[in-house]
């Protein structure tokens, strides 16, 4: 599924769209160790984080990873968002925080199997 | 080589990462593989971050060579006390500002291993630390699942227990009326099939006729143009693969042939170790990792023939007849060279080919077999055959399950060191021997021997760039006190089984049932001889 409509699904708003928007995602990892989303990061896997950092942003674009899910309406610096979208990453920013955007997430991305729990 | 260098400063969280990003810039101008980059970029980005979060300062330095990475970052620090226990997961001694950057999840070096195909971590307390990993680019034999090519079709299996007896290594069970593989001590030889009555143990590989295209490559193993009988030769079979649309047929023995003479070549020029050992068949090979470790430095370092083939009509579609699991192993893209498999390239099984040949030459039947006109047809030249053996009584080649174990342990024993090469091969007459073909072996190699048909010298060796690795077989328990537990259990249980090797319990033999029982792969009550699971208890 397009990044636009994973956004457009959960009600998360993204910044700075560009052209990473387009890119299909595959899967989603979320986490808030930087080894493990460095590790499980790939160009088709949309990062879900609460770390809002400009190593967050770095292994982004190490990694060519097309989206990054801040969550609880973070608002990075625009001087990161800049940076990301330069290199390629798009900026969504969900409302709420990592348990329900994943929820979220899974539902947009293997429909019924999602819990409503 | 390329070298590339970087500076990075300890503590500077905003520039921290920089060294890595550079790196991966130059890299993929280079045209490092997405794969490839993913793993160096994990192991360059972890170690950069080490230095920034522990360290004042340190350099990255990177080397490219022909087919790996080299990265090795040093760094002025107050270096590691204990490394085992931070190469731990979990163990970290970052700073609080760290870890609320996300850091310090003590994953890093663990997975810097991980994504390393060699790695070494030195460091001196107070002083500083240095980690030096390689990564290898083009993938070669990389362990992975597929590696084996067996193929178990339980429903066929009539428990006639063959199977069990024939493998080499015991690496299969019959369980629940069925043949299960233990994939860590399978060594891909076909011994299994061989025996097979059945039909539930095959190569895994499609039976279908593949149609070729215009520019399509068949390579076909020598074994397989002599199996039609007397009335049809080689050359007959060749034109016939040329009328089936094949018009570029080329012979795998080309590329054994290449092995041959570069490990003639090597063991003359290059090695003091007697006997080298050539890698000509896969399952030896595979044996030698898995029994004879101490061997591993008289392998020679090239490719198996089927893989250099693989390797000179990369990009081009190529089809290969999967003469045995060993070879079809080889094919898989973990084990390939530069690049993997590349789509292109197909595997099928000879008996699909069979049905196609023998069709065509029995419709063709009243022809004359001219060897001369046959060669003009398929454009095949005449000449003599057989390899050419510089110092004959110094080579050595011999073949078959027993006699290929009872040389590799004289090998093992030093007391072959009067030859300089030794060519082994798990199935009797080498590749003629596969199961996989109908002919007998040994009238299989006298025809082709004898069909004027000569290799082509173009055929390459390729050399190798992943070392031999030792393989860990069959281990009790990774913790050395409980495995000690289960070795006096399996000595407990060898006095009470009746040593008869029956195989009716599924395990090959007593030992094999004692060592199940003892990780609990079975239970006792397996054994079929009556009284075995009663008495003995009681008598201690």
């Amino acid at each position: 599924m397009k990044l636009n409509d994973i956004a457009g699904k959960i009600g998360a708003s993204l910044l700075q769209p560009g052209k990473a928007a387009e890119v299909e995602i595959k899967r989603v990892f979320a986490g808030d160790k930087m080894s493990d989303l460095l590790s499980e990061a790939s160009d088709t896997t949309l990062l879900v984080t609460n770390l809002v950092n400009t190593q967050l942003f770095r292994i982004a674009q190490i990694m060519d990873v097309p989206g990054i899910c801040l969550l609880n309406n973070a608002a990075p610096k625009p001087e990161l968002v800049n940076q990301a979208a330069k290199h390629g990453t798009a900026i969504m920013v969900s409302t709420v925080g990592m348990f329900e955007t994943c929820g979220h997430l899974y539902q947009c991305l293997y429909g019924k199997a999602g819990s409503e729990s | 080589m390329i070298t590339e260098s970087y500076r990075i400063t300890g503590g500077n969280f905003e520039q921290a990462g920089s060294a890595s990003s550079s790196l991966k810039e130059r890299l993929k101008k280079l045209g490092v593989e997405p794969q490839d980059m993913r793993r160096v970029m994990i192991v360059a980005y972890e170690a950069e971050m080490n230095v920034v979060i522990h360290a004042r300062k340190g350099s990255m330095w990177v080397t490219l060579n022909d087919g790996q990475i080299n990265i090795e970052v040093k760094d002025e620090g107050p270096g590691i006390i204990d490394i085992d226990k931070a190469m731990t997961v979990g163990y970290s001694t970052a700073p609080a500002a760290a870890r609320e950057l996300g850091f310090g999840a003590g994953m890093g070096l663990p997975y810097i291993k991980r994504n390393s195909d060699l790695f070494k971590i030195e460091s001196t307390v107070r002083r500083g630390t240095r980690i030096k990993s390689t990564v290898y680019l083009k993938l070669q034999d990389l362990p992975g699942p597929a590696r084996n090519s067996l193929h178990v079709d339980g429903e066929l299996c009539c428990e006639c227990l063959h199977c069990l007896r024939a493998c080499p290594t015991k690496a299969i069970r019959v369980r629940e009326g069925k043949p299960q593989i233990l994939e860590h001590l399978c060594i891909d030889c076909a011994a299994c099939i061989a025996v097979c009555e059945s039909g539930a143990l095959s190569v895994e590989c499609p039976d279908d006729f593949i149609r070729p295209s215009e520019d399509t490559v068949l390579i076909v193993p020598a074994s397989f143009l002599v199996q039609f009988g007397v009335g049809i030769s080689p050359g007959r079979v060749l034109k016939a693969l040329n009328e089936l649309g094949f018009k570029n047929v080329r012979i795998m023995e080309d590329w054994a042939n290449a092995v041959h003479e570069a490990v003639i070549r090597f063991a003359e020029e290059e090695t003091k170790v007697k006997p080298v050992l050539s890698p000509l068949c896969p399952a030896v090979v595979n044996l030698i990792e898995l029994r004879f470790p101490s061997l591993i430095e008289n392998l020679a370092p090239f490719l198996f023939p089927v893989q250099a083939a693989q390797n000179e009509f990369k990009g081009q579609d190529a089809v290969f007849i999967a003469s045995c699991p060993g070879r079809h192993t080889a094919l898989m893209p973990h084990a390939l060279p530069a690049g993997g498999l590349s789509s292109n390239v197909k595997v099928m099984s000879p008996s699909g080919l069979f049905k196609a040949v023998l069709k065509l030459t029995a419709a063709n039947g009243d022809q004359s077999d001219d060897p001369d006109r046959l060669a003009r047809q398929t454009g095949w030249k005449h000449r003599q055959t057989g390899w050419k053996h510089r110092n004959p009584e110094t080579i050595l080649q011999a073949s078959g399950a027993v006699h290929v174990a009872n040389l590799l342990e004289k090998a093992e024993n030093g007391i072959l060191d009067d030859l300089h090469v030794l060519e082994l091969f798990m199935c009797a007459q080498g590749c003629f021997g596969s199961p996989l073909m109908p002919e007998d072996p040994f009238v299989a190699r006298h025809r082709w021997l004898n069909s004027g048909l000569k290799h082509n010298e173009c055929a390459k060796a390729v050399r190798r760039k992943r070392p031999y690795q030792a393989r860990e077989g069959f281990r009790l328990d990774a913790d050395m006190s409980r495995a000690i537990m289960k070795l006096s259990r399996i000595d407990e249980l060898m006095r009470r089984l009746p040593g008869k090797d029956c195989a009716l319990c599924g395990a090959p033999t007593c030992g094999s049932l004692a060592e199940d029982i003892a990780i609990g792969r079975a239970k006792e009550t397996a054994c079929v001889y009556p009284g075995i699971n009663e008495d003995k208890d009681k008598g201690k």
